[in-house]
This record gives structure tokens, C-alpha cells and sequence, in this order.
């Protein structure tokens, strides 16, 4: 309760406008690709101005499963007006804190962490956890990871994807992989695809087999205790490296946004997503892509994971109003910036050659999310996989052959959905993509962190 | 006093047969979502059960049952048309959540209107007639959220983004069907007549259509509304006028006005204020709060805008030229009170596009300024909202709240909707006492000078307002009386039982 209890103004600064509902709420009158009657949403979806983009509203319905309907919650048991009981933890978990509505909101409310705190808050009450949140918090207790694989097993996709094993715990190296709980147990190809591209690029990294979960699923769900315990098991683990580089969206946001958030202080070490080390090379020209027969011709789309792409743009958003003396003139900086930021991914996929990239009509801040984040996919499968095939749909309506992504957990959900729902869209990550077909035509140099 | 039976058992029951389990909700979490004590008004209350209805055969139930146990009804559009639609005032009952009645049934370009249910937003018509009819667009709410409902906003009588043109949105509206707890459906205007389209809004005279205009859902319920379109031209700007009082923007912008059959007609949206209603969307500790650095950066102590829309490029020009000579001339005109400060506003580009983009989120920011704001809205003459300006900031100072006013043009400066933006911190109880001190005293004042409050609030707008009226309100009773036998429709509003 404290945690809400801090966030007061926050909540208080909500008029209940429901802009939050939409992506493109400021753009009404945004050109898009038209409406598209998809695999999924058969009843058709129109792809223009603003358009409704709450995973969670769509799903439900009611108004209490908005962003906006939340925050109201909150405020409602702030004042005493409701109890912390089933009836509050029923509405706040189905949601996937993608963060669109913060995005969206004018008034700059801090709307994931509210949610986050009101979970928390529902927890100390007394309420029960979710069932499958408890179970995973079990199986995290034991074995570090939500996936019950064995500790000792973490790294056993360094074996399998026939990297050389001196990677493990080296000595000299100052950058480190975390690999991340669900490239580890479950889409070890990326794993294996990130440590060989980064090896190919000649970086000298390490990986640790002490590493443990991030602690995102928890932190998100409100089992703050656990979450905490193994953020300082990673921080004293990583304490000694000037570097760590990331393939996964939620362990990356974890580390760069929570961890200092819960500590209170800064990270003793600089933390990049492996995305932009190679955006970077690309950049400076010091990677060069070639054609691959099989992918000549195609069409992809990149899905933006909302742990990488506006949860980094409210991040820096909220750093600028913490540091500034004169917001109004100040904000005016932060768009370069995040532009910058969502050009990434982007930077890399344009430079590959053979290949035609069409975005979809949500993207960057306005992304529509992938459903898997918030510990949506573990409690409520159904509306998770529905949200992923939804945005597979909209992969549809701009041709797309293969969906691109940086982020395990989007990986898994949207190819899961994609299993299900037949939409023939594979999903790649993107070093994985380049990894699978080899496009790395020549790399000259050791990167530095930008 | 009515007295109202609280929801049982059997209710839900009945309601769940009605539109299915899976669209009435008792859960307390769901009941409180719909809170809203903000924009327009502070007094929303938790309701007993939440009802979402689909088609208007339902809702024709729903009402005839809540009639008949005598369960009060407060209807919500679904968006929010200045403070969350029609937000429960009073404990208990039913919240009617019209959002499923979301459908766009008919655009006539010729006659040019659309057939609208209640839960269609602002900004999903208007992206739905830029793809399919991007000759026209819909009077959707200037300044309202995209999320505010077009239905919402007409029935309320609100600001469009034609008011100052045609008239408030109230003038817009061509006709509907109203679901009465008499069980009885009404269509009004010509679609009192089966099978006649809803072209003529007068219908057959004498039309009833006025009754639920305004009345936030305290008649009957809204299923399905008729709201006039108009062109929508390639050619559009702003042209801003500096000032540095009330006045000067008041007679200047009554000259060009009074040019009807003229450009009047050309300037859709004209509206304007002064410069805190820049420093207050931002958080009170983070910009300065002294006029120097808003004059440094080129804005001006009171403005008025002029949102020109034009069918060709020679007709803008046109416009734009005579507004410059006009507010050129209005300095050598005895009634300018400071010729210095009467300047051009030279807006950047992206100023000009911002201002232009519709529907727009510029009114959402000045919960920014602390933690939660009031627009308290009221109509006045044009030739008296200079006053209504220095009297309000008076009483706004006296109050410790920021003088923010925003003023706007309706129906070619006849009359003005006069906006204070009312800052303040809700999450402190004493806040809001604040809030309803200041707003007794102004409201004393207003009315004291014959203005008219828009929307008025229950607790200290209506009271006030309708006390002056005894003969109007005992009409304005038996009406009620008339289409809601039980007083089950939004209890509390409008100082009805």
C-alpha cells in the first residue's frame, strides 16, 4: 500500500479522458493501410486515425480492465470508498502493462507503475496470488527461473548451439550476456544466435552460470519480495563487469529501469540491448549485410516488444521531468530522442538486403502489444495468445511474410498464436534472423558503447 | 423526496436475462471504475450495478423494469464528454454503460447528417468519414478528448468544432430515438414519421426534441442520434491577434462577428484567453510562473484565435486579409483600450497544425498543472464576456486558484461560452471545499449579471439557477413527470427529484 500511496498525485492527476483506450490518440486523422479483415478478427479491424488498443479493454470489455478504470480503482481504495479484496485482484491482473496508456496519456501519469502497485497492494491485503503467478513463484524460489528448468541446466544451451564452453564465468572479460530465463530454458536459438553474432562482431563477452531471473514476472505481478531477492543476487553477480548486454526486452527493462528504481541508486554497471550494439555497427558502417536466397523477395514487419521500445521511451521521459527546472521548454528534447531510440531495430532491418519492410500501422509508441508481458501469458492464455494474434493480424494487413521482433517472450507468444491461429507468419528475432541465414557479410571492428 | 429501492437479487437476475451474464456486473472493483470527479464535475458517485447494453430493445427493458421497482437509471455514453458522460450524482441504482451501442448506421452526404448510436467516439467517426466520406466531417467536441462521444457532447449541448460558425452542438443535432421508462420509444424530428429520413429537424412541430437536450440523460436514453455533417475543406489556418486585455479581444472579435453572410461564416472555431492557460498544462514546479517568461517566448497576455476554413485558397487569403484589416482598424477605434498591444500572433507551423488537428487532447493537460481540474462553463452575451473575464479572476484570485479563462465564440459572437479552468489538487479534501467556496461566491456573482450556466452542477449550480426560475422548473417537473412517471432517470440532476 505505501508503493500506491506514493504514487497519490499520479493517480490523482487522471481525469478519466480515456485517451489512454487508443494508439494514436493525438493523431486522429493518421493515414493507415485502411480496414483488414484478419485471420483472427474476422469482423474486420479499421487500420486508420486513432484506434483502440487497450489489449485488455477489447478483451473484456468493461471498463474496469482499462487503464483508466484501474487508476480509478485505485483511487477509489485510496479513499476507502472499496476494499483490496478478489473482487479488485480480478479486474487488475488481466493486463498486460504494455504501457500504450501511459504513452498516451497527456497528463503523464505513471500508469504501469500504478498497476504494479496496486497488485502489490492487493498481495498485502491478504488476497490470494493468481494460482499460476504462486506456482511460478514456487518454482522460482527452488530454481531461480519461472520455467522449472534446473539451475544447473541454465547454460546448457551454450553446449547445444556449439559455442565454444570458455565462455562460461571468464576471468578478463569486462562485458557479460545475461541470457535471461526464457532464451535460456525455452528460445535458446536466440541465445545461441546473440552469443555467436556477438562473437562474430569480435566482442569478448561472458556469460555467468550464477545468473538468475531478472525478476521481471515478478516485479510486474506485485510479488515484490522475490522480485527483490534475486535483483541483488544479479546486482552483486554483475558488480564487477563495466558492461551487460541483453536479447531480451524484459530482462534488459528490469535491470535499466527497475532495479535502480527499487535500489535507489545507479547500476555499477552499463547495461545495452545486443539490438543496438549491431544498430550501432551498422551505423558506422562496420557491418555489412548480404542477400540470402530464401529471404529475397520477402516482406517483413517489426513488432516493437514494449519492454524495449515505450517503456525505454517513458523511462527517459521520466528522467527528463525529474532533472528539469522548466518542463516546457525542456520536453522539446525528448523527442529526438526517443525517435532516435525506436529508429534502433529499424536501422538494422533496412540494411538488410533482398528483403521489403513494411511496418504495421501501430508502431513505436503506439505499438499494439504482443500479449505475453505482465504475467498475462502464465495466468490468462487465452486473452494472451488472442492480443498476439490480433497484432498478427495487422502483420497481415501490410503483407507481411515474417514478423521480426527483439524479444523472446514476444517470440513465444506471437509464434504460439501464430501456431494456433494459422496466420503463416513465422516470427524471428532479428539476430536471429541474421544468424539463421548467415547475413553477416563482413564485420571489422570491436564495438564501443555509444 | 423519492424514495428508490436498492438493486436485489431478482434485479440482476432479470437484467442478466436481459443482455446476458457477461454484461451486468455487481463486482465493486467494476462499479468504481466508472468514478469521474473531475473536468465538469465533482460529485460522481458508485453505482449499485453496471448494465452494458447492445440494441435499444434492451434498454427499453431495462428501463421499464427499473421503472416499475422503482430503481434509478444514470446513462453514460461511453466517452467522455467533459467529466466521464453523465457520471452517477446520487448513490445507488443502475449505471447504464452505452459503449456497445457503438455503431455508425448511415452517412448522407446529400442531406448531410449521421445516424449514430450513443457509444460512437469523437475520433472514430471522424477517422471512419476520412477514409469513407473525407468530403465531410462530423461536429465532433473541439477540446474534448477523442474518446468523448459525438451523441454525448449533442445532447449537452457542447462546444463543436463549428460552434462558433453554426452554433453549439445542441443546434447540430438533427433528431433521434429516446427510450422512456414508459416503455414507450420516441423518434423525434422528421423521423416521427415511419419511414420519413431524419432531414428536417423540426419534424412536426411542435418538436419535443429540446426536452432532452441538456438534460444528461434525466428524460429518457438516448439509442440512436442524428447529428448534421458538414464540408470539410482542403483549406484551413489559424490567424491570432495579440492583446493585452479582455476587452480589446471582446470588440475586435465582435466586429469580425458581425460580418455574416461573410467571413464570420469561415471561421469555424474562434476562441481564446489568456497566457496562463499556457503555464497551467504544465506541472506548477517545473515553469516559470511569472508572465516574463511567456512574453520572452512570444505569448501574449490574451489572444483570440480565428480557425479559418475555406473552399479555395483565394477565400482564405480573403479572410485572413480581412481579418488583419480589421484588427488593424479596430486600433484607431475609440473603444480599443490599448492600440500598442493589438498585434499579429505569428503562429509556427506546428502551432497552427496542432491547433487544427481534431479531435484533439488539449483540454486533458490542466490536470498536469497540480492534480485535478474543474472547467466551470457559462454563456454569456458576447458584449459581456470582457466581463465576465475580470470578474471571474477576481474571485479566482481571491481563491489562490491561477486566473485561467478561456473564452469562445458562438454562433458568430451572439453569444460566448466563458471557461474557467479551475486548478487544483484533488487528492487534498480541502481542495475541493476550496473548489465549491469559489464556485458559490461566482456563481452568486454570475447570475447576479444575467449569465447562464452551462451544465450546471447539481450541488451548487442548479440550486442556485432554478430557485430564479420557480415557473420554468414546475414545468420543467411535469415534463419529467411526463416521460419518466417514477423519477428513476438520472436522480439528482438537474435539481429534479
Amino acid at each position: 500500500m505505501e508503493r500506491l500511496k506514493e504514487l497519490k498525485t499520479d493517480i490523482y492527476r487522471c481525469i478519466h479522458c480515456k485517451a489512454c483506450l487508443f494508439a494514436y490518440s493525438g493523431e486522429p486523422s493518421r493515414k493507415g493501410v485502411g480496414e483488414h479483415k484478419g485471420t483472427f478478427g474476422k469482423e474486420g479491424v479499421l487500420y486508420e486515425g486513432m484506434l483502440r488498443s487497450c489489449p485488455a479493454q477489447i478483451e473484456y470489455g468493461w471498463e474496469a480492465y482499462s487503464n483508466a478504470g484501474k487508476v480509478w480503482i485505485a483511487r477509489a481504495v485510496l479513499e476507502g470508498e472499496i476494499e483490496l479484496d478478489e473482487n479488485v485482484a480480478e479486474v487488475i491482473y488481466p493486463c498486460i502493462t504494455c504501457g500504450l496508456c501511459e504513452e498516451q496519456c497527456e497528463n503523464d501519469v505513471r500508469t504501469v507503475d500504478i498497476i504494479e502497485a496496486l497488485r502489490a497492494a492487493v498481495l498485502e491485503a491478504g488476497v490470494p496470488a493468481r494460482d499460476k503467478h504462486d506456482l511460478v513463484d514456487g518454482i522460482t524460489k527452488k530454481e531461480d527461473n519461472p520455467y522449472g528448468g534446473k539451475k544447473v541446466d541454465r547454460m546448457n544451451w551454450v553446449e547445444e548451439a556449439g559455442i565454444d564452453p570458455k565462455i562460461l564465468n571468464k576471468k578478463d572479460a569486462k562485458i557479460a550476456y545475461f541470457v535471461g530465463c526464457t532464451a535460456a530454458y525455452r528460445q535458446k536459438n536466440i541465445a545461441g544466435a546473440t552469443v555467436k553474432l556477438l562473437q562474430k562482431v569480435g566482442l569478448d563477452i561472458t556469460v555467468l552460470t550464477e545468473e538468475v531471473c531478472c525478476g521481471s514476472p515478478f516485479f510486474r505481478v506485485g510479488k515484490t519480495e522475490t522480485a527483490k531477492r534475486l535483483m541483488n543476487d544479479n546486482l552483486a553477480l554483475f558488480s564487477n563487469y563495466d558492461m551487460v548486454l541483453f536479447s531480451c526486452a524484459g530482462c534488459y527493462r528490469t535491470l535499466t529501469i527497475d532495479y535502480p528504481k527499487w535500489t535507489g541508486e545507479k547500476n555499477t554497471f552499463k547495461t545495452m540491448h545486443a539490438m543496438e550494439l549491431i544498430a550501432n555497427l551498422v551505423s558506422e558502417g562496420k557491418i555489412e549485410f548480404k542477400e540470402h536466397k530464401d529471404l529475397v523477395g520477402k516482406t517483413v514487419t517489426y513488432h516493437d516488444p514494449c519492454h524495449t521500445g515505450r517503456h525505454f521511451a517513458e523511462h527517459f521521459k521520466h528522467e527528463l521531468i525529474a532533472e528539469s527546472d522548466n518542463l516546457f521548454m525542456d520536453k522539446r528534447k525528448l523527442n529526438k530522442k526517443v525517435e532516435d531510440w525506436f529508429e534502433v531495430p529499424r536501422t538494422i532491418i533496412r540494411a538488410l538486403p533482398g528483403i521489403t519492410f513494411n511496418e504495421m500501422y501501430r508502431i513505436k509508441q503506439d505499438s499494439f502489444c504482443c500479449g505475453a508481458g505482465g504475467g498475462v501469458r502464465a495466468q490468462y492464455p487465452e486473452f494472451s495468445l488472442n492480443t498476439a494474434s490480433r497484432r498478427l493480424d495487422e502483420a497481415e494487413a501490410v503483407k507481411a511474410d515474417i514478423m521480426l521482433t527483439e524479444c523472446p517472450f514476444c517470440w513465444r507468444n506471437l509464434s504460439d498464436a501464430n501456431d494456433r491461429d494459422n496466420h503463416g507468419i513465422p516470427v524471428y528475432g532479428i539476430l536471429e534472423l541474421i544468424d539463421t541465414y548467415d547475413l553477416i557479410k563482413g564485420a571489422k571492428a570491436t564495438p564501443k558503447k555509444k | 423526496m423519492t424514495h428508490y429501492n436498492n438493486i436485489e437479487k431478482r434485479d440482476i437476475e432479470y437484467f442478466e436475462s436481459i443482455v446476458g451474464k457477461q454484461y451486468v456486473s455487481d463486482n465493486p472493483a467494476i462499479r468504481a471504475s466508472y468514478l469521474a470527479k473531475s473536468v465538469m464535475g465533482l460529485e460522481s458517485q458508485i453505482a449499485e450495478v453496471i448494465i452494458r447494453p447492445r440494441y435499444t430493445e434492451e434498454v427499453r427493458k431495462i428501463l421499464v423494469w427499473c421503472s416499475t421497482r422503482k430503481i434509478p437509471v444514470s446513462p453514460i455514453s461511453g466517452g467522455l464528454s467533459g467529466g466521464f458522460g453523465c457520471a452517477l450524482i446520487k448513490p445507488g441504482g443502475v449505471q447504464l454503460d452505452l459503449s456497445r451501442m457503438n455503431r455508425i448506421i448511415e452517412i448522407d452526404e446529400d442531406s448531410r447528417y449521421a445516424v449514430i448510436e450513443p457509444g460512437v467516439t469523437a475520433g472514430e467517426l471522424w477517422a471512419y468519414m476520412e477514409k469513407y466520406h473525407p468530403a465531410f466531417c462530423p461536429p465532433i467536441a473541439d477540446g474534448a478528448p477523442p474518446a468523448a462521444t459525438v451523441m454525448g457532447d449533442a445532447i449537452d449541448r457542447g462546444f463543436s468544432l463549428y460552434t462558433s460558425s453554426v452554433g453549439p452542438q445542441g443546434d447540430n443535432f438533427m433528431g433521434g430515438e429516446v427510450c422512456l421508462p414508459t416503455g414507450d420509444i420516441i423518434k423525434l424530428g422528421s423521423w416521427a414519421l415511419h419511414g420519413v429520413k431524419p432531414f428536417y429537424k423540426w419534424g412536426l412541430g411542435p418538436e419535443l426534441f429540446s426536452m432532452f437536450m441538456g438534460s444528461q440523460g434525466a428524460m429518457g436514453v438516448f439509442t440512436k442520434g442524428v447529428v448534421k455533417i458538414y464540408p470539410h475543406p482542403e483549406h484551413k489556418t489559424i490567424k491570432a491577434w495579440a492583446m493585452s486585455n479582455p476587452y480589446d479581444m471582446q470588440n475586435l472579435t465582435l466586429e469580425l462577428g458581425k460580418l455574416e453572410f461573410g467571413i464570420a461564416h469561415n471561421t469555424v472555431m474562434v476562441q481564446g484567453g489568456n497566457w496562463p492557460l499556457i503555464m497551467t498544462r504544465w506541472p506548477k514546479d517545473k515553469v516559470p510562473a511569472e508572465y516574463d517568461f511567456y512574453k520572452k517566448i512570444g505569448v501574449p497576455e490574451w489572444w483570440m484565435n480565428w480557425e479559418i476554413w475555406a473552399q479555395t485558397a483565394e477565400e482564405q487569403a480573403f479572410v485572413e486579409k480581412t481579418i488583419d484589416k480589421y484588427a488593424n482598424d479596430f486600433k484607431k477605434n475609440p473603444k480599443c483600450k490599448d492600440p500598442e498591444a493589438i498585434k499579429e500572433w505569428k503562429l509556427h507551423p506546428k502551432q497552427i497544425a496542432s491547433r487544427l488537428k481534431k479531435p484533439n487532447k488539449i483540454a486533458i493537460p490542466y490536470s498536469y498543472y497540480e492534480a485535478g481540474f474543474l472547467f466551470i462553463t457559462w454563456y454569456t452575451p458576447w458584449n459581456e464576456c470582457a466581463d465576465f473575464c475580470v470578474e471571474y479572476n477576481k474571485i479566482l484570485k481571491k481563491y489562490d486558484f491561477p486566473e485561467v479563462m478561456w473564452v469562445a465564440s458562438i454562433e458568430r459572437c451572439r453569444q460566448a461560452i466563458c471557461m474557467p479552468i479551475v486548478c487544483f489538487d484533488s487528492s487534498k479534501p480541502e481542495d475541493f471545499q476550496r473548489v465549491q467556496d469559489m464556485n458559490r461566491e461566482s456563481s452568486e456573482m454570475c447570475l447576479k449579471h444575467g449569465w447562464i450556466n452551462y451544465r450546471p452542477d447539481p450541488y451548487v449550480h442548479a440550486p442556485m439557477m432554478y430557485s430564479q426560475a420557480g415557473m420554468y422548473l414546475k414545468y420543467l417537473r411535469k415534463v419529467k413527470e411526463m416521460f419518466d412517471p417514477n423519477y428513476i432517470m438520472h436522480p439528482g440532476r438537474l435539481m429534479l427529484p
